[in-house]
């Protein structure tokens, strides 16, 4: 008994030091830079059939969510520059798909 | 069982190949016949007016302005623009001809020594180069007044895109087809989503145009474009389709890019026969 509150006292310990142990901004930072480089190479490729949408970085757009994350992230905060990234992703990777399924589009009637 | 699997076999493929090699010339009579179908009491050049030619109120409201039209201003402009010499002494006449009413209804066309959908803005700036003048801007301003006037000179002249039996100009024609039935942008929407579907409907409070009819009447003057910021009113056809790109919320592309001009190639093709009304006045 006593070692199964010392095993389950050990284990609370680790789990309470990883819980507050803050996560270094390097890490964030790796964490932007990779999701940066994901980005960029799947905006090139909706660029590429034609298929970018307007927020991404056209620079009349309001949003420009990629340079928004870029400045964000310049500015420290990588929170903000990731959620941004992440909707660049995924815009990106619509935009693409969506070009190549109406690679033949054509009349209704 | 064989005859039966290669007879349906070859019917399929006869219907496939059909349906590949369906060209501008049919695309043309189904493109009419639907809005034929569509608008069955409205006459071919009515469909010229847009959104005026679908509402009757419009209409009226439409009919006032054009006692007064804004745009006869810039039609002004355009004949001075016209008519100014070059500092080498040589005019827009000596590139595109004496006769302003003749210019237009050439536009746009095939150019198959450059490979290439040339348009009237695209020759307005070639021209300017030439005589060592320097380009105009390719969505508003100069270029749109220029335009406008050889539009209102070329009135009551028909549309007559040809489409040389080129596979290079074909597969320019293709290309503009597909962009015109693409979906595109976040909202997912086609230009035919708008202007051979839904025409006669609203978005918002603007009632949709056929797209049969449009190439028309421009450049226009838009109100919306007359509005602070954004310019005097009047704009180029590219500047349009940018402006629908930016609106279903794709990155729209360069005035005069290939992507547009292929689009001009096919959208105008599919208005051949309707009158020149340019410039047009629009909401």
């Amino acid at each position: 008994m006593k070692k199964l509150i010392a095993a389950f006292g050990l284990a609370l310990l680790i789990t309470g030091c990883n819980a507050t142990t803050p996560e270094k901004p390097a890490s964030k930072q790796a964490q932007y830079e990779a999701a940066l480089k994901n980005a960029q190479a799947a905006v090139d490729k909706a660029a590429s059939v034609g298929g970018e949408w307007r927020d991404i970085r056209w620079k009349k757009s309001k949003k420009k969510y990629l340079p928004s994350a870029i400045e964000a992230a310049k500015a420290g905060d990588y929170d903000k520059a990731l959620k941004l990234l992440e909707i660049v992703q995924f815009q990106a990777e619509a935009g693409y798909k969506q070009a190549m399924a109406q690679k033949n589009a054509g009349p209704r009637f | 069982m064989k005859k039966m699997l290669t007879l349906l076999l070859s019917a399929g493929l006869a219907a496939t190949a059909t349906q590949a090699i369906s060209g501008p010339k049919e695309d043309l009579e189904k493109f009419r016949t639907h809005f034929e179908q569509r608008f069955p009491g409205i006459q071919l050049d009515d469909f010229g007016n847009g959104p005026y030619a679908l509402d009757a109120n419009k209409r009226l409201q439409w009919e006032d302005m054009e006692e007064f039209p804004p745009y006869d201003v810039y039609v002004d402009k355009g004949r001075e623009i016209w008519e100014t010499p070059f500092k080498n002494g040589k005019s827009f006449a000596s590139c595109f001809g004496k006769d302003a009413s003749k210019v237009r209804p050439k536009y746009p066309h095939w150019d198959k020594a450059a490979g290439k959908v040339v348009t009237l803005e695209g020759d307005i700036n070639k021209c300017l180069k030439a005589n060592g003048e320097k380009p105009f801007g390719w969505k508003k301003g100069k270029i749109a007044h220029l335009g406008a006037y050889l539009g209102y000179e070329a009135r009551g002249k028909k549309l007559n895109v040809v489409i040389p039996n080129d596979p290079k100009a074909l597969q320019a024609y293709e290309e503009g087809k597909r962009f015109f039935y693409a979906k595109r942008g976040q909202l997912n929407v086609a230009c035919a989503d708008c202007h051979v579907y839904y025409p006669g409907q609203r978005v918002r409070g603007q009632l949709l145009s056929t797209a049969l009819g449009q190439p028309t009447h421009f450049p226009v003057f838009r109100a919306k474009w007359a509005k602070k910021g954004k310019g005097d009113g009047m704009g180029t056809l590219h500047r349009r389709y940018g402006g629908c790109n930016k609106q279903v919320r794709a990155r729209p592309f360069k005035a005069q890019s290939k992507e547009y001009r292929n689009l001009e190639f096919f959208h105008t093709y599919m208005s051949n026969g309707l009158e020149i009304n340019a410039p047009g006045y629009r909401e």
